[in-house]
């Protein structure tokens, strides 16, 4: 029970791994952009071939970021159950609405089973196990400050069209900060709640009402405290004029070498070829 | 209203973003409702809030922030794909801030309720429109969805959304700072 009031415990945002591996030294903006490219081609391409080959190589991610490959395994687990319940009931319903293309491999009565909808579904499952896998590296090889700091400079482009990029890189790195602060206020609320005789969760999970209820008198005033405390933070900088508008040059300066320049040139291949195979 | 980002509009963003981020990870966010689907959130409120309180810009920020967390903290193959989990909720907060806009004038606690359900329900059908056009779920899925976990979302929403704004806008006049707030009368 003591456990469930231990929020912090599960909050791996902005957890980092350093080894100091190659993948840990390239240029945060290459990295950054170099994943993006990995994670768009992983979502847009459907083929069994090109699936198993982004499934090995995001695999072979791990290995050469020197990160045990238990930490990507553990963001798969929890998914499993749910991810073979959602496969069987897109295998049972799929083939009538969508997958209608191709062979049919099974009919009986409502339940139709084709080469499209099992292709569907078994896509999905590695497209998932991949993201996470990238995800994962890519967070654990990159401190929050360099994932900041290289969106800041992969979106200056759009400064072009007006797009505020310093002010939307600050919101980002105000939003991580927070995270852990307002875990700690949100277990400080549980416990208070708790000793005066509320419950949490221990409701039978068939009682929705019940248990979203439980939820108001933790809910309403986390945004109470999370607005409070942004007015002081909001009062803290305009005390010391902070000007979101202005050019503001940075403490650390990113040089992009030949390795960096050859990441995100590898991970456009990668996505080409991915792309071009045809089964 | 003041074009561009204040101070105080980049700070209630990332706070708000950071109330979603932290919803997501602590599954807090989600309300057990045993459907195809999986759960029904509450983690779009930040979104509508921030919409309401800071006009769009504002909301649409938080609910990028929204959906990048739901699609890094994904568990179901549906929220792995960016055009499901980030592109739908940018809209959230931009849709909460027009129906309050349009309906402060009638009454502002109504137009609160009335973004928090506006908010909710865009989330809703634009999501499960993306799925039902990626080919994640077929029409009638779909549709059983929008009422088995859209309901409890909105109804959630509407009471979350009004308890928040009403206590902010009671507080806000005499406790914020209005050093380069140009809008806190103004939107009274």
């Amino acid at each position: 029970m003591a456990s469930s009031f231990e929020l912090t415990r599960n909050i791996t945002v902005g957890q980092y791994l350093p080894t100091g591996s190659i993948i840990h030294r390239l240029d945060p903006r290459c990295k950054l952009a170099a994943f993006v490219i990995l994670i768009l081609g992983i979502a847009f391409c459907g083929t069994y071939g090109s699936n198993v080959l982004a499934l090995i190589l995001c695999t072979a991610l791990f290995p050469l970021a020197r990160i045990p490959i238990r930490y990507g395994l553990s963001g798969v687990k929890p998914a499993i159950p749910f991810i073979l319940i959602l496969a069987i009931l897109q295998l049972l319903f799929y083939g009538k609405g969508f997958g209608t293309g191709g062979q049919t491999y099974f009919h009986y009565g409502f339940v139709t089973i084709t080469s499209d909808s099992l292709r569907l579904v078994v896509v999905s499952a590695m497209r998932f196990v991949e993201v996470i896998f990238l995800s994962s590296v890519l967070t654990l090889s990159t401190s929050t400050t360099e994932l900041t700091h290289g969106m800041e400079h992969l979106l200056m482009p759009l400064r072009k069209v007006g797009f505020p990029v310093h002010a939307f890189a600050l919101i980002i790195t105000i939003a991580v900060r927070f995270v852990p602060t307002f875990a700690l206020e949100m277990e400080k609320m549980m416990k208070a709640q708790a000793s005066r005789g509320a419950e949490f969760g221990t409701g039978s999970w068939w009682r929705i009402v019940q248990r979203t209820k439980d939820m108001f008198p933790i809910i309403i005033p986390l945004f109470n405290v999370a607005l409070k405390r942004a007015e002081d933070l909001i009062l803290a900088m305009e005390a010391r004029c902070y000007t979101p508008t202005d050019e503001r040059t940075t403490y650390k300066r990113y040089h992009a070498s030949a390795k960096d320049v050859f990441a995100v040139v590898t991970s456009l291949v990668i996505v080409a070829v991915l792309f071009a195979i045809p089964v | 209203m003041e074009k561009g980002l204040t101070v105080r509009r980049i700070v209630i963003s990332g706070v708000l973003g950071a109330i979603a981020i932290l919803l997501g990870v602590t599954r807090l966010g989600y309300i057990p409702v045993p459907t195809a689907a999986g759960n029904a959130t509450i983690m779009h409120i930040p979104a509508v809030i921030g919409g309401i309180m800071e006009g769009w810009p504002v909301g649409m920020v938080i609910g990028l922030i929204f959906g990048v967390s739901s699609f890094l903290n994904a568990t179901v193959p549906l929220f792995k794909d960016p055009l499901v989990a980030i592109l739908p909720r940018l809209f959230i907060g931009v849709f909460a801030y027009l129906t309050y806009v349009g309906l402060r004038r009638v009454n502002p606690y109504f137009a609160i309720g009335a973004a928090g359900f506006i908010g909710s329900a865009s989330n809703t059908i634009l999501v499960l429109g993306m799925a039902v056009l990626r080919g994640y779920m077929t029409f009638g899925v779909a549709v059983g969805v929008a009422i088995t976990n859209g309901l409890p979302e909105a109804v959630v929403s509407v009471i979350v959304t009004l308890a928040v704004v009403a206590s902010w806008m009671n507080l806000g006049t005499r406790k914020k700072s209005k050093l380069s707030d140009d809008n806190a009368a103004g939107d009274k």
